[in-house]
């Protein structure tokens, strides 16, 4: 069946009322979350994981997908008008854009980010739609030595290339591998670094673990460490809508930083950071009016605004046609599929073509929800930025010991819970990042079952994963990406005892 | 210059997690099946790297501190240990709570404590907030998703 078919398929899972309410919740109480600081779309999504008990696979999946990329919508706003990122790729937006607030020019700045989003949202969905068939094609061919090296990659470039440590960054990874180690070893029936407690030999849940990182941690760094720091918000004056030589200065940014985040996001090297900072580099270079960078240049908003949301609907590439989550977020949305006895894959689109090409629609009909939810109905969201504080991480606090606990109805969760947002609060103090320790924890047990299963097949010799071709290239770009920073380095000394 | 104690004990933590890994490790099989390699093997990998990674970090710690983190302007922003110690008390009194109070109560006190943590002192209205939003959960979870959270002291009070 050719793409057209498959995609017209898709529209009708998608356009379905329920799916419709689905998708709409997911992309409001995205924005909701994107916009709210202290709380995130993977901290969300890990909440509402037990809905899948009671929700079928495509309406649970669709509201997930929204939260996550409704999330980088609403972070924009409050990054525009509090100057404090609501989400970590948003943090370019939050100096230009706020600049422009301060100026009076928050309507706008709240405009080129919402139409941007929906413009990139909207292409990087095109791409996904037609990238999706030749990556399954291409993902058809591997078999388990290959998918070991690419996930041994994408561990690699999630915790060494992103961040500013490759070192606190393995950390984080390999913290996250050895969560995923307690419990039954799913090959052998062996439990592992259980302790003889009942409740880790079921393993130790992604829920508990992204929710203390993400929602503990943060609250606990939060209350202790910044909230001496004061915060301004600023008002929306004026029209919301562009003038005319707004939306000429915004165009080409927002195609410009489309083009840098897509690719960005299929790569295996996750995160919207790196494509934001590219696009308001280039934007800045390109600018005729490079006086305003850094007082409010409206192509410093539309370009990154535009690269985060390309990147994170590039994200899904990688999740859904070889199932390689490489954010947080994505690899909360991979145990989503695992919750229905789902793995993403090549195999997954000829399986269950109607659950993935309808989640692959949802996205065109989300981005639209989104527009409006975001432009017209801003000022809804804003109200949210005026719950004081203290009730709103209480309330954040209240919901999240609950969805930990509701799990399986035991204390030992809540606990467990508070030593993760201890480790999750540590982390943050001492500049390690969280996301690798759940991609670790998540596809460290895949990952795991896929060396295990070669080497069943070259009855354990190790060699198998160098004379795969494939597997062997992949495992090369590893060590090239992980040895590249250290030679750059030794190469520098060199030079500077030369010179 | 002297070495930040905290960073100190950061390593010293990776390093005993490493250990705690690699020793566990040979608790467990590592041979067997055709592919010659049990439940051990991956344990073993992930405990050495970890205690290596340690080792890599005390370097760090003693050649000028973790790279790229600023432990001045860390310690620049006082530690609020009062605030602190309100949230991590509310959520254990919450985990020792729950079963007995219920849902609705446990959450209450968390929600007090939380916003005391954020210094809000408006105690009366941060308690009448929390028991709302926890009666309206509440209320949301076991009558319409049929998810039950416990009642506790409720029991019998609720349909």
């Amino acid at each position: 069946m050719d793409v057209w078919a498959q995609l017209m398929q898709g529209f009708s899972v998608a356009l379905t009322t329920q799916n419709l309410l689905f998708c709409l919740a997911g992309c409001a109480l995205g924005t909701a979350v994107g916009v709210l600081p202290g709380v995130g779309p993977a901290v969300t999504v890990a909440l509402l994981l037990p809905i899948t008990t009671k929700v079928d696979a495509s309406g649970a999946l669709i509201m997930f997908a929204g939260i996550y990329y409704g999330a980088m919508y609403g972070g924009s706003t409050t990054s525009i008008l509090l100057n404090t990122p609501g989400e970590s790729a948003t943090i370019i937006t939050a100096m230009e854009g706020n600049q422009m607030a301060k100026r009076g020019r928050a309507g706008p700045a709240l405009a080129t980010s919402a139409i941007g989003s929906f413009f990139a949202g909207t292409i990087a969905t095109i791409g996904l739609t037609f990238l999706s068939p030749l990556v399954v094609e291409l993902g058809l061919k591997f078999g388990p030595p290959e998918y070991f090296a690419l996930m041994v990659l994408a561990f690699t470039t999630v915790s060494a290339v992103l961040g500013e440590s490759t070192l606190r960054g393995l950390v984080s990874l390999f913290l996250g591998l050895a969560i995923g180690l307690v419990g039954i070893d799913n090959q052998t029936g062996q439990a592992r670094f259980a302790f003889d407690i009942p409740q880790l030999l079921d393993g130790i849940e992604v829920v508990t673990v992204a929710v203390g990182l993400f929602a503990v941690g943060e609250t606990l760094y939060f209350a202790s460490k910044l909230n001496q720091i004061d915060e301004k918000l600023e008002s929306i004056k004026g029209s919301i809508w562009m003038k005319a030589e707004d939306w000429k200065r915004s165009i080409g940014p927002w195609i410009r930083g489309t083009l840098i985040g897509f690719p960005f996001g299929t790569i295996p090297a996750g995160g919207a950071e790196i494509p934001t900072f590219l696009s308001y580099a280039i934007e800045k270079k390109l600018t005729k009016h490079p006086e305003e960078f850094g007082k409010g240049a409206i192509e410093g908003v539309a370009g990154p605004e535009a690269a985060n949301n390309a990147s994170s609907t590039g994200t899904m590439v990688p999740l859904l046609t070889l199932g390689l989550p490489t954010s947080a977020t994505a690899a909360i949305l991979l145990s989503a599929f695992q919750q229905y006895g789902l793995q993403p894959g090549p195999l997954l689109f000829e399986s269950n073509a109607p659950l993935v090409w309808g989640l692959i629609a949802s996205f065109y009909i989300g981005n639209v929800m989104l527009l409006v939810l975001n432009l017209p109905l801003v000022g809804l969201w804003v109200k949210l930025l005026q719950i004081p504080r203290p009730q709103l991480y209480a309330g954040i606090l209240v919901f999240a010991t609950m969805g930990v606990y509701g799990m399986r109805q035991s204390p030992f969760d809540v606990f467990l819970l508070y030593v993760i947002g201890l480790a999750g609060f540590l982390m943050r103090r001492f500049g390690f990042p969280t996301a690798p320790v759940v991609v670790g924890m998540i596809l460290g047990p895949l990952a795991e079952e896929q060396m295990r299963r070669s080497l069943s097949i070259s009855e354990g010799s190790w060699s198998i994963f160098v004379t795969h071709g494939i597997s062997a290239v992949l495992l090369g770009i590893t060590v090239l990406v992980l040895l590249a920073p250290l030679v750059m380095a030794l190469l520098k000394k060199k030079r500077a005892v030369a010179g | 210059m002297k070495a930040p104690a905290g960073q100190v004990a950061v390593a010293a933590g990776v390093t005993a997690i490493g250990v705690l890994i690699l020793g566990g490790s040979f608790f467990l099989p590592t041979g067997g099946g055709y592919a010659q390699v049990g439940p051990g093997v991956v344990p073993r990998a992930v405990g050495i790297v970890l205690l290596l990674l340690g080792v890599f970090l005390f370097r760090e710690v003693f050649t000028g501190g973790f790279r790229g983190v600023d432990e001045e302007a860390e310690l620049g922003l006082p530690m609020d240990w009062k605030a602190f110690a309100w949230l991590s008390g509310g959520i254990i009194a919450y985990g020792l709570l729950i079963e007995h109070l219920g849902f609705i109560f446990a959450s209450t006190i968390l929600f007090v404590m939380v916003a005391r943590g954020f210094n809000s002192r408006r105690w009366l209205l941060n308690a009448v907030t929390g028991l709302i939003l926890a009666s309206a959960v509440f209320a949301m979870f076991n009558y319409g998703l049929n998810l039950t959270l416990p009642a506790g002291v409720l029991k019998g009070v609720l349909p």
